[in-house]
């Protein structure tokens, strides 16, 4: 029978608090880390409160140890147990921990999970390599076929017509939008990253793909079984499958209005209407919200300006949703109604309990479309500093 | 908040030195690691941060003495005060004890002066402390330079920058030659105490 003397979540203690902690109690162990944007498992072997091994992946030692700290969301265990591994790590348990989170905040030791990309597009400054999305582990079940994309080579055209829906295995594929100035590289995504949307298996309003995705490597990708994704789906509750819907139409409106910000054509104070904010930005809205008649903006304030990020309609959600990051309302971005606005509250922890029993691969496709959101509309706000610029 | 180790009987509580870059943060701490070597377990772990150096070390100080049967063991840190090294800040930060907060006397550094403090508020913030309640000490340092001819503020007008608000306890310094050193960090770990004590209810 596996013991384990402590275990929790890596969000909560980080592994500097850990290691002091074990440093602090004298603990002879082995204390095992666990992340979903890896399939490896990263151990670290204590013996009387000081770490002497470690390894992750291809890595040993101290260098394993420190790259373990990259690991920011995760989760640990810790095994009281006799440790008998040679000691390789020298160091003292507080120059470990120091260096390490030294090295983390330089870049030098790689952060696992999804992109963080403000980071990234501050420190390059060269928006032609755009940053690459991964999504989270890929859940494997749910996949039929394999299929090849050479590299350079399309995947998707935009405007045809395609029903299948993809998660990348192997190789960076990229986003593209037709716009009357030249086609406009929106987002690179990569292993773990969904192609295609909820229109796919729903056949909801024809599934004519928005944009264009095309092979940047050689490129690996998993065919999902839509009838199974559908089957899923149709088990949901109809207020999750309304958010389900909800957020996919929102990715469409940001990539939307990433073009028109790209082009500079949108005259925000042509339709909203500042008068009518519903959500202040960053004021910490708690509660959900469904519209049931007229529009809601979603306009994030930058040191530019304000950016556009798209608009809802009678049925879409808005407000804060717990367990997914959109990186808009209610933190990174306000909401503004038209005159009509209205709309009813709708309880997230419902929302919370369903999303919680969800299959891997939908939760994982939930997750990736809000990371997208998130994501196209940092890309987007990107795009209004430089024509402000101009 | 200080952390008790039944299996060492010890109270472990955390100072850390706040100040602009170049403000005598590590000339402060290497004087202490120096005249507490005895008292010192373990090296002093230095590293290279861009711009400032994060040290680290702790020690036993036998003159505290001792709450309800426990020694009190320091550790004492420097913080890079850059906005990128937001892992260690939160590191050091989280559950700080008492702040010693370094103010450079040179003229031109008046402004960083007033940055740095400003930051350190933010940061305490950020971990859910308040800067008007932790126990908080400055220190004027630098103050040898008057006597090489360099340009530095007065003690009045430092206090008025800094500390018209906050009142705390400070001292000059000149830690290049160890003065006003041991004073500062005795000062903030009597109220560190105090406030432990308070804390810990174990005062009356």
């Amino acid at each position: 029978m596996v013991n384990f003397a402590l275990a929790g979540n890596l969000n909560f203690l980080s592994l500097g608090d850990i290691l002091q902690f074990l440093g602090s109690n004298t603990s002879t162990g082995v204390l095992c880390i666990t992340s979903k944007y890896t399939q490896t498992q990263g151990k670290i072997y204590f013996v009387k409160g000081n770490p002497v091994n470690a390894s992750a992946g291809s890595l040993v030692g101290i260098d394993a140890l420190n790259s373990l700290f990259g690991w920011v969301d995760g989760e640990f265990e810790f095994r009281d147990e006799n440790v008998s591994c040679e000691q390789i790590i020298n160091k003292s348990r507080m120059q470990i921990i120091l260096e390490a989170l030294s090295m983390l905040d330089d870049g030098q030791i790689e952060r696992l999970g999804p992109m963080s990309f403000s980071d990234k597009l501050q420190s390059s400054g060269n928006s032609s390599i755009l940053p690459i999305l991964k999504g989270p582990l890929i859940d494997y079940t749910y996949i039929v076929d394999e299929e090849e994309f050479r590299a350079n080579n399309k995947i998707v055209a935009e405007g045809k017509h395609g029903g299948w829906l993809w998660v990348i295995l192997e190789g960076v594929a990229e986003i593209v939008r037709k716009t009357p100035t030249g086609p406009l590289k929106l987002l690179r995504i990569g292993e773990g990253a969904f192609i295609g949307s909820l229109s796919s298996f729903l056949m909801l309003e024809g599934t004519v793909r928005s944009a264009a995705i095309s092979a940047v490597t050689n490129v690996q990708l998993g065919v999902l079984d839509a009838r199974r994704l559908s089957v899923d789906f149709l088990r949901m509750s109809n207020s999750f499958r309304n958010l389900a819907i909800s957020l996919d139409k929102r990715m469409k409106q940001a990539t939307d209005m990433a073009v028109d910000v790209h082009l500079n054509k949108i005259r925000l104070e042509e339709y909203i209407n500042i008068k009518n904010q519903v959500i202040n930005q960053g004021d910490g809205e708690e509660n959900l919200f469904e519209i049931t008649q007229g529009v809601a903006h979603i306009v994030r304030h930058t040191e530019h300006g304000y950016v556009p990020l798209g608009s809802l309609y009678p049925g879409d959600l808005f407000g804060n949703i717990p367990f997914l990051d959109l990186g808009q309302e209610p933190f990174h971005a306000s909401v503004f109604g038209s005159k009509n606005l209205e709309f009813k509250k709708m309880s997230p922890d419902d929302f919370q309990q369903e999303y919680n029993q969800l299959q891997a691969t939908f939760k994982n496709f939930i997750d990736h479309l809000a990371t997208c959101i998130s994501v196209t509309s940092m890309v987007t706000c990107e795009f209004h500093k430089k024509s402000s610029q101009k | 908040m200080a952390i008790l180790n039944l299996k060492k009987r010890q109270i472990e509580c955390k100072i850390v030195y706040y100040g602009p870059g170049r403000c005598g943060k590590t000339t402060n701490m290497e004087h202490i690691y120096k005249s507490y070597k005895k008292q010192v377990t373990g090296e002093m772990v230095s590293i290279d941060t861009e711009g400032d150096r994060t040290l680290f070390f702790d020690f036993l100080p036998m003159d505290l003495g001792e709450i309800k049967g426990f020694d009190v063991r320091v550790q004492v840190y420097t913080v890079p005060g850059q906005v990128q090294y937001r892992s260690t800040r939160k590191l050091v930060l989280k559950g700080v004890d008492g702040v010693i907060f370094v103010a450079d006397s040179l003229a031109v550094r008046r402004e960083k002066n007033m940055l740095s403090l400003k930051d350190l508020q933010h940061n305490l913030k950020e971990y859910g402390l308040n800067i008007f309640k932790i126990p908080l000490v400055m220190q004027h340092n630098k103050r040898d330079l008057a006597g090489e001819g360099l340009p530095i503020m007065a003690l009045e007008q430092m206090e008025r920058d800094l500390n018209r608000q906050l009142k705390m306890p400070s001292f000059p310094a000149s830690a290049i030659a160890g003065q006003g050193v041991g004073a500062t960090l005795k000062e903030c770990l009597k109220l560190t105490l105090i406030s432990l004590k308070k804390e810990m209810k174990l005062g009356q």
